[in-house]
């Protein structure tokens, strides 16, 4: 009984939710349409609960360091902790898009995220230098392509040498494109497998933790 | 009696091939400082991906809808925000056209007040509500497309500050994705480009133009080669559509900086190489 | 006058972070962690705010407009929490199939179509015969290396990238490295795209600002003395 309320009956729900939307989407059943439309915005809000498991979890990890004075890392623990609050309270209080919130954002979270993004260009052009090497047919390869894509991603140097420009366009509509589409294709029916043994109960990674008898069974 | 360590002197290759990364990263600084310090002019060559993007929204007639996901998140602002201004000014300038914005990425709401207040739509006569309007960041991905794409008022009543959606005249007759005659997506996220393919374009046959971060476009590639993206630009190139719009801003002040870096990218490539090979052909590991 | 000093002081916040987080580039410092963990709280909590705004505006509004069934959308909500419950975790299960089912049946639907069929139908529709001789050739290539690629990656039992059949593995990795090094260029491009958004932020709306031009090498000054390894260093002492 426990196995049932606990496995089974979460695998069935996603195989009636899954049928459910793709019959509406094939057959146009009457009836199911307004069940699916709600079924979506359902998922919508639902969705919008799992964006506070982020802050949940940093909670549990930091006020460890802070309980342990984790040497060197539980002041930060509190600054962090502090900016949840802070972000939270702002956010909630004066409104996601006052004028308020807006302040904070622009002046701390858009200037790191846009700096963390573009920081690893550094560690890219290190990379470069000390390990693009043609040193097989493969890499002779990613080496030429890639050099004559920088090129012609170079305006000036494009401008100068329209060669460059017709070579890097055959080298994104035939290999790269070929390429791309063949992985897409392979990971499409890789997406459809994993999804019907999702909706059969074979593949069980959502239901996250197992007990030992539902490893068993 | 203190033994001296015998150092072997390092050859020109040797250190040629260990330079230390702080030099690389000094002479990428300079290399984008100087031109920004001192602009060249770069000529910027116009490719076909941003004429179609270009006149396509311009082949639009009066009084069609446009749908606009602003799904890129502050990492992207950099290089998907001047592409999207630039658009903005186009669609615009144009006049006679409707645009609804919903965002995919929990910044979007926040980025969009950025670009409209680079925009300025009230230049060119748009009004809040009239012409133009956000109904906001809706959480869920895919659901959240299709959702909208199924019926956007079942979705949302409000805009993205709250307000009905019942009091804007731009809203008028929206319904769900039969009401629009246009798709434009701004996404840093892989799930976002490809979620509209399927659940928008897939059952309803909106055109749609993508424009994502430059290191997106091989994967999207397939998708406009099967037909499905009417035009796939990338915010790398939003200097080409600045040029077209005739509205110079940040993307065409990058043209020489990206010039020189790349350039300097290239020099690294040799340089490296002559290192390494250089170093293996005279016997060294 | 208050909106200009509240545009200062965040321009001077973005520029310092902006700085700060750029550091790591050389050495890990104080300033970076200090950066680095204001970036992952204001994550955090930014996604709170608006995971909170969308229940309110999605959930909350149509709920108190009549929507009553909404009632049991906010407790499977909830139940998303008990995960962190050690004997209750299996509830959130109830809630999550229901999204992890939408999820299925949503991207199923229409990955069939968009991402096999049409990809196929594009891949067949190619014409060899009857074009010029380098077109013809070069869509020749684009459905060699796709299928190649199909190969590779749909077929994986032992053996069977082995002896002669080797070739078409050894022929998609040659397309996919080609692929790969054009990625690798986008990829260039789009990173350094967004360097100089950040350097042009700094020299066109923080350096003019008064002190700016003062501040930035004390600024370095100080970050260069905390790259410094703590035990080479006057002050502070390690702990």
């Amino acid at each position: 009984m426990s196995l049932i309320i606990r496995r089974q009956i979460p695998i069935v729900i996603v195989f009636v939710t899954a049928v459910l939307v793709m019959t509406d989407y094939f057959l146009k059943i009457p009836g199911t349409g307004p069940v699916v439309r709600d079924l979506q915005n359902w998922g919508v809000i639902l969705t919008a609960f799992t964006l506070g498991y982020g802050a949940v979890n940093l909670f549990y990890l930091h006020t460890r360091h802070i309980s342990r004075r984790t040497p060197g890392q539980w002041p930060f623990s509190i600054w962090l902790l502090l900016m949840i609050v802070v972000f939270t309270v702002v956010g909630v209080t004066y409104g996601a898009t006052s004028k308020q919130y807006s302040w904070m954002y622009n002046s701390s979270y858009f200037a790191l995220s846009a700096t963390v993004y573009s920081s690893l260009g550094f560690y890219m052009t290190s990379g470069v230098y000390r390990t693009l090497r043609p040193k097989s047919v493969e890499s002779t390869l990613l080496v030429i392509t890639g050099v004559i894509a920088l090129m012609r991603n170079a305006p000036a140097l494009a401008v100068s040498a329209p060669i460059l420009i017709s070579m890097d366009s055959w080298i994104s509509s035939i290999p790269t494109t070929s390429a791309q589409r063949g992985i897409m294709i392979g990971a499409a029916l890789g997406a459809i497998a994993l999804g019907i043994r999702t909706m059969i109960g074979k593949e069980t990674g959502f239901l996250g933790r197992l007990t030992e008898a539902e490893k068993g069974a | 009696m203190i033994m001296k360590e015998q150092v072997k002197e390092k050859t020109i290759l040797e250190k040629l091939e260990d330079v230390p990364r702080e030099v690389l990263y000094g002479l990428l600084l300079l290399a984008f400082i100087i031109p920004m310090l001192n602009p060249i002019g770069f000529p910027v060559p116009t490719s076909d991906a941003v004429k179609k993007w270009y006149s396509t929204i311009d082949a639009l007639p009066k009084g069609s809808v446009i749908m606009v996901d602003f799904g890129y998140s502050g990492g992207g602002e950099p290089e998907l925000g001047p592409m999207a201004v630039a658009v903005y000014h186009h669609i615009f300038r144009k006049g006679g056209l409707k645009v609804i914005a919903m965002s995919t990425s929990i910044d979007g709401p926040l980025l969009w007040d950025k670009a409209m207040a680079e925009v300025k739509p009230e230049q060119y006569g748009a009004k809040y509500g009239v012409d133009y309007l956000h109904i906001g960041y809706i959480a869920g991905g895919e659901t959240a497309m299709a959702a909208v794409g199924k019926d956007l008022r079942a979705t949302t009543s409000t805009d993205y500050k709250g307000s009905s959606l019942d009091q804007y005249t731009v809203m008028k007759g929206i319904k769900d994705a039969a009401s629009f005659n246009l798709l434009i997506v701004y996404t840093t996220g892989g799930d976002q480009s490809e979620g509209w393919v399927r659940q928008w374009y897939t059952p309803y046959r909106i055109p749609y133009l993508c424009a994502v971060l430059a290191m997106m476009v091989p994967t999207m590639l397939p998708y406009q080669k099967a037909g499905q993206i009417v035009s796939l630009v990338s915010g790398a190139q939003s200097g080409e559509m600045e040029f077209l719009v005739k509205v110079p801003a940040r993307g065409i002040k990058s043209a020489d900086v990206i010039t020189v870096t790349h350039l300097l990218v290239i020099a690294f490539v040799v340089l490296g190489n002559i290192a390494y090979f250089g170093k293996k052909a005279k016997g060294g590991g | 006058m208050a909106a200009d000093l509240a545009t200062v002081m965040q321009i001077w916040f973005a520029a310092l972070f902006t700085v700060w987080i750029y550091s790591i580039a050389f050495r890990d410092n104080v300033f970076f962690k200090f950066a680095e963990h204001t970036f992952v709280g204001a994550a955090a909590g930014h996604s709170l705010v608006y995971g909170i705004d969308n229940v309110k505006r999605y959930g909350w509004t149509p709920f108190t407009q009549g929507a009553s069934l909404y009632a049991v959308v906010f407790l499977l909500g909830v139940l998303l929490y008990t995960r962190y419950h050690k004997s209750y975790f299996w509830i959130s299960r109830y809630p999550l199939s229901i999204m992890v089912g939408l999820g299925i049946g949503l991207s199923m639907r229409a990955t069939v179509k968009a991402e096999f069929i049409d990809q196929i139908i594009s891949t067949a529709g190619l014409k060899v015969l009857g074009v010029d001789a380098w077109t013809g050739f070069s869509n020749l290539l684009f459905i060699a290396i796709v299928l190649a690629v199909v190969y590779y990656f749909v077929f994986t039992f032992p053996g069977i990238h082995g002896g002669r059949l080797g070739v078409i593995s050894k022929f998609a990795r040659y397309g996919m490295m080609a692929a790969f090094g054009y990625s690798f260029a986008n990829t260039v491009l789009s990173r350094f795209n967004m360097i100089f958004g950040r350097l042009d932020f700094l020299m066109t709306e923080w350096l003019p600002l008064p002190g700016a031009m003062i501040a930035m090498p004390i600024v370095l000054i100080l970050m260069v003395y905390a790259m410094i390894p703590a035990e080479n260093r006057p002050w502070p002492k390690p702990t």
